[in-house]
């Protein structure tokens, strides 16, 4: 018989949140990379790689890519276009916390690192993030960067 | 109930996938369906787009495969074609001119003088420059003082120049294996002005001329016709017989020379002075041409509207080139005269009398179309539409559009406190609506007044509009002579109201009679029209009647000496019997009487703050 438990909410804001001792594999999504296995089906993601895998997905996804959808995704490309002593760091780190707030409910973020590296033109973000469901740690790396 | 079943009929994106989620939720495999930045939200982001613009294409495409909903002109013209309808392109401005020259003491003076056609005249019309020209050869002969008044080839002095530039396209007749169509890339082209004709080599000069295939009475091998038709681009496409039964086509190795005029369509409409851009040579000495305006130039107009080939065409197609019906007449005479705006066609039997035996036409014809202009499109539908294709022995008979004004009080109740606007902003605006409806829905031959459709309208104009009635009344207009008595009837597209022992039915705007200010007014309680001072005594007992069934209001022995408005006719209005449709028959049209008119606001609270309760 599964036990209701709750965090606090300095351990995740899991107030209301069901808690089953027996961990299930809660999500299950299809793995973007969209690797065959042998058999010829594809693999599948779950639980905290499924949710890694969806925070990466809305974090690259820039406005207006996802149709009738203009202000899903992170917007992070964006950044890219200014000029690196313009980039605001704590404004990257806000938009990367309103997202994922708004778009995917299975992931609190705890923290958002951004470095940048002017002479590569690129920003490293580290986002860590805890997936509710599990209390999972997980650590995102994004790499963005200019193609030409 | 979740199903596994998609349904892809939906065209809206949300629902398409919704019903992939649907599907989704009936199997086990994946879970993460319900997360926008999941993976399998993206693949059905991808699978429901694309469901959706195909599920639009298909709509789009089916939308367009009918006349009567597709949107694009190229539907709308190929559909009509395939009716057999010819779609109107631009029409070039047509205006009426004098030309004269005046050769006195002048020695050798020629007996006759000739002008070619393509003699140019340019006239500014709001700060442009356009260029008219004539299109077939007039000729003048000496009046023995010297001076030279051309005339057409039918005589008239009244010379027809059209507004345009003339271009020539010519074309090499291809292999006959193949069936040719030649493009002529133009979208301004006047295609009745277009002549053909075909020479039988590049050098030759022997040319035969082909006529339009839509004045063809009969076409066999010998024919000689050309159609020439909108393409889907909106270009226009030439095209000849098939040069074995259905008329002649050129031989390869042919030269096809296209002449037209380019013209600019309504722009060149109104434009009153014309001066010819070269004189006339005589005995080598060039001579100053006189030109004076007898019609400004009008008829000029762009290519045929969607909505009016959607409108004409089947009923065109249902006419087969002939006058039968009403309708017959009307797709005739709309189609193929662009300053026609509308017109109304009954016959003789529905006409009040009946006179059997004709058909009546009433045009409403677009402002700023003289008076030359009008008759000489009487003139062409008699002669070259009605005389040929209408039942023998059925007369055509124009009459004049009948304006039947309308009188509107709107009384509407207002509370300030639901906007910005003033009582007297608010009663200004609700008049102005009561304006533009009438311009955009009515002043038409059939359009129907409906009183509670405009109530609605107004109700809608604005939150403060709490609610509104309108007062209606049906205005004809009586023509007077002063001073002598005028007897006639009036003729209501509405039944009127049945006398009343408090209210008048009928009242008149006021005149003049014996003296006195006065206006005619039923008699209480009696359809008996008398004559009032407008201190209520009655002047003259008698002055005719009215019938409130047959909504006719006679008068018999009016003489008034003055019309106070300085009109010559006298205003009446009547009551009628059911205000909440006014349906105007044969040749009347509704219009608003702007003047009698008006929109009154009662101020009415209902902002619950300010109630206050007693």
């Amino acid at each position: 018989m599964a036990v209701s438990k709750a965090f606090s909410i300095e351990d995740g804001n899991l107030g209301t949140k069901p808690f089953v001792v027996a961990q299930q594999q809660t999500y299950t999504d299809i793995d973007l990379t969209f690797t065959p296995k042998p058999s010829g089906d594809l693999y599948k993601k779950t639980d905290a790689a499924d949710v890694k895998q969806s925070v990466k997905n809305l974090l690259l996804t820039n406005y207006t890519e996802k149709p009738f959808n203009m202000k899903f995704g992170g917007n992070l490309n964006d950044f890219l276009f200014e000029l690196d002593t313009d980039i605001d760091v704590d404004l990257m780190a806000d938009k990367i916390i309103q997202a994922v707030d708004q778009y995917e409910p299975r992931a609190q973020v705890l923290s958002v690192n951004a470095n940048l590296y002017p002479q590569r033109n690129e920003v490293v973000v580290t986002v860590q993030f805890q997936v509710l469901s599990t209390s999972e740690l997980v650590v995102l790396d994004l790499t963005l960067t200019r193609l030409r | 109930m979740a199903t596994s079943t998609v349904k892809s009929s939906d065209l809206d994106f949300n629902n398409i996938k919704a019903r992939l989620k649907d599907h989704f939720k009936a199997k086990a495999e994946f879970s993460s369906y319900d997360f926008e930045a999941s993976g399998l939200s993206n693949v059905l982001d991808v699978l429901a787009y694309n469901t959706h613009v195909n599920g639009l294409t298909a709509n789009l495409a089916l939308n367009e495969s009918f006349l009567t909903s597709a949107q694009l002109r190229s539907s709308v013209v190929s559909h009509a074609q395939m009716l057999g309808y010819q779609v109107r392109s631009r029409t070039a401005a047509i205006a009426l001119v004098n030309i004269s020259v005046n050769l006195s003491g002048v020695s050798n003076r020629p007996p006759k003088l000739e002008i070619t056609a393509g003699k140019q005249f340019t006239s500014s019309i709001d700060g442009v420059t356009y260029t008219f020209r004539t299109r077939e050869t007039i000729y003048a002969s000496d009046d023995g003082t010297g001076l030279y008044v051309f005339k057409t080839a039918s005589d008239a002095t009244a010379i027809p120049i059209y507004e345009g530039v003339e271009k020539t396209k010519t074309f090499i007749a291809g292999e006959k294996a193949e069936r040719q169509v030649y493009i002529i890339p133009d979208e301004t082209i006047d295609t009745s002005t277009a002549d053909v004709a075909v020479f039988s080599s590049v050098s030759s000069n022997d040319f035969v001329s082909y006529t339009p295939l839509s004045l063809a009475i009969q076409v066999d091998k010998n024919s000689t016709h050309f159609s020439l038709h909108e393409s889907p681009n909106g270009f226009y496409e030439l095209n000849f017989g098939d040069g074995i039964s259905f008329g002649k086509s050129p031989e390869p190795g042919e030269k096809i020379v296209v002449t037209y005029l380019s013209s600019s369509g309504s722009d060149a409409n109104n434009g009153t002075i014309f001066n010819p851009s070269t004189g006339i040579t005589v005995n080598g000495v060039e001579y100053t041409v006189s030109c004076t305006t007898d019609t400004e130039s009008s008829g000029g107009d762009a290519k045929q509207s969607i909505e009016s080939i959607r409108q004409l065409a089947p009923i065109a197609f249902a006419s087969q080139k002939r006058l039968v019906t009403s309708l017959d007449y009307k797709a005739a005479i709309e189609s193929n005269f662009p300053q026609v705006s509308s017109c109304s066609v009954w016959s003789g039997d529905e006409n009040i009398p009946i006179d059997y035996g004709k058909v009546f036409v009433s045009i409403n014809f677009k402002s700023g179309t003289s008076a030359t202009v009008q008759q000489a499109v009487k003139d062409a539908i008699v002669n070259n539409y009605t005389t040929n294709l209408s039942v023998m022995s059925i007369d055509t008979k124009f009459v004049d559009p009948q304006y039947v004004y309308i009188e509107l009080n709107d009384n509407f109740q207002f509370d300030p406190g639901l906007t910005g606007l003033t009582l007297g902003a608010m009663e200004t605006q609700v008049y102005n609506y009561i304006r533009t409806y009438f311009n955009q829905n009515l002043r038409d031959f059939g359009q129907i007044f409906r009183k509670s459709n405009l109530m609605t309208e107004i109700d809608a104009l604005d939150k403060s509009i709490l609610s509104n009635d309108i007062d209606v009344k049906v205005q004809m207009r009586f023509d007077v002579t002063l001073n002598i008595s005028n007897t006639g009837t009036l003729y209501y597209p509405v039944k009127i109201a049945s006398p009343d022992d408090v209210f008048h039915r009928i009242q008149s705007d006021t005149f003049e009679f014996n003296g006195v200010a006065a206006q005619i007014k039923n008699k209480l309680k009696s359809s008996t029209l008398q004559i009032f001072d407008l201190d209520g005594n009655v002047l003259l007992d008698n002055v005719g009647g009215y019938s409130p069934e047959n909504g006719t209001v006679t008068l018999t022995g009016f003489n008034p000496s003055q019309v106070i408005s300085g009109n010559t006719y006298v205003k009446i209005n009547v009551l009628p019997q059911d205000d909440g449709k006014i349906e105007p028959l044969r040749n009347y049209i509704l219009v608003l009487d702007a003047g009698r008119s008006s929109a009154t606001a009662r101020t009415d609270r209902q902002t619950p703050s300010l109630k206050v309760n007693v």
